[in-house]
């Protein structure tokens, strides 16, 4: 094997993987949320390959391709219910993206970064599919392979139902099943109290044991608690 | 799971059912065989297709030397091909920006035109509202038969634009009209493979246009 193809064979297993949780999610009734802030081209390709696919027959998947000049993190806030997808196309240095797929496990949505060059941080998101071109053509010329791919994946998981409704986590570590606190955003602030959203929906926690948050810090709760600010100056 | 009357007779379904490692391998060996195959079908497309893409670019730089501009289009995931393809020519990552847009992002226009007379004319309607005779009209099509497209090519003949068509298969009406001069034809029967091919047909088109422009500043 080339360094190429060994290249190739890490990109497809994450491929396959994501592929996986993707179908799982839409098998659920997840919707998925396509972002490429800088090259909308990439967000709208993604959502038409699943709501209306080239193949006669194959089902049309809930995909929506998010406005390039939409806040990003304030729509997904509010529009993104539990159970659903972000995937993303924008290069590690995109920090609107980066807020957004921080709060996956808040929001309760599985998230997917594609992109090119250097990668973002370890745990940007749970699926982080890259390339590793500077160019930024080929880069281009990939990215609309990868979402194929994942399109393809994605639809040969559905012949395989009973994989679909199982729930075992796919991952090394999983924030949601460990015992640690569970992840939840601020979205607003009364006195020693906070509403957050979490992947369980909206709740009610008490903030008494850390400096009072401010919206859209992400905290980690554990039992109507919060016992961390993960974003704390 | 309850068993089924007929579960003796697809014995392997149980087994496939509960192994997501198996469909997992099986899902990655697949991708890496399209993933190849793309990678093939690119080569051999941009080797078949040098000539006539140099020499489409060739015409491309004349007409924007001369000071003409470019509209893209396309239907579903060639409009964004069309819209990418577009972004290239104006925001280069090297070389010289030159004007151009594509024809399906304004969804104002698109709605009004397709509401008040029918889908068919959105971008030939439009070039009659925005082209001049020494612009450039690039067409994405996998299939090589939209009949929008056909509509625009021909109102694009009519204006004495420079024609530029991408498709699939054999070229389909697209690759047979005369209304087209250049047609690109990715030979290929699957859609996304052809589209993979079409976006490095489209970057291969910007670098001969950017050599050309090169030599036309020298000259």
């Amino acid at each position: 094997m080339t360094a190429d193809d060994l290249l190739i064979a890490d990109l497809t297993s994450d491929l396959a993987r994501a592929s996986l949780a993707l179908a799982r999610r839409f098998f659920a009734g997840g919707t998925m949320w396509c972002v490429s802030p800088d090259w909308p081209f990439h967000s709208h390709h993604v959502a038409v390959e699943f709501v209306h696919p080239v193949i006669m027959g194959k089902r049309a998947l809930p995909a929506v391709a998010v406005p390039a000049d939409e806040d990003l993190v304030a729509m997904l806030r509010t529009t993104a219910r539990t159970g659903d997808i972000v995937v993303a196309v924008a290069p590690a240095g995109d920090e609107a993206v980066a807020a957004a797929m921080r709060r996956g496990d808040a929001w309760g949505v599985e998230t997917v970064w594609i992109g090119a060059g250097p990668r973002p941080p370890a745990g940007a998101a749970k699926h982080v599919l890259w390339l590793p071109t500077d160019d930024p053509l080929q880069a281009s010329e990939q990215f609309v392979r990868m979402y194929h791919l994942l399109w393809e994946l994605t639809h040969v998981c559905f012949e395989h139902q009973g994989l679909l409704k199982s729930d075992d986590c796919l991952d090394d570590v999983c924030i949601t099943c460990s015992d640690e606190g569970r992840p939840a955003e601020v979205l607003a602030v009364e006195g020693d109290e906070a509403l957050v959203r979490t992947a369980e929906g909206r709740e009610r926690v008490d903030t008494s044991v850390i400096d009072t948050p401010h919206p859209g810090d992400l905290l980690l709760v554990h039992a109507g608690s919060a016992i961390t600010n993960l974003d704390a100056a | 799971m309850s068993p089924e009357a007929s579960d003796f007779l697809y014995p392997f379904i149980e087994r496939e059912e509960t192994d997501s490692v198996s469909l997992l391998a099986d899902l990655a060996t697949s991708a890496q065989g399209k993933w190849a195959q793309s990678t093939r079908l690119r080569v051999d497309t941009l080797t078949a297709l040098g000539f006539q893409i140099r020499t489409a670019a060739t015409a491309m730089a004349e007409r924007f030397n001369a000071g003409g501009q470019l509209f893209a289009f396309g239907n579903g995931g060639s409009s964004t091909d069309a819209l990418e393809f577009a972004r290239v020519l104006t925001r280069p990552p090297w070389g010289t920006p030159v004007p151009a847009r594509s024809l399906a992002v304004d969804q104002a226009v698109l709605t009004a035109i397709a509401n008040d007379v029918g889908f068919e004319i959105v971008f030939s309607r439009q070039l009659i509202a925005y082209a001049r005779p020494g612009d450039i009209a690039v067409g994405f099509s996998t299939s090589g038969n939209s009949d929008n497209l056909m509509a625009a090519f021909a109102e694009a003949r009519k204006r004495g634009m420079l024609t530029i068509g991408l498709a699939g298969y054999d070229g389909g009406r697209m690759g047979a009209s005369d209304d087209v001069a250049h047609c690109l034809t990715v030979r290929s029967d699957s859609v996304h493979r052809i589209q993979e091919a079409q976006a490095a047909v489209a970057h291969a088109l910007w670098d001969a246009l950017q050599t050309e422009l090169r030599q036309e500043g020298a000259a």
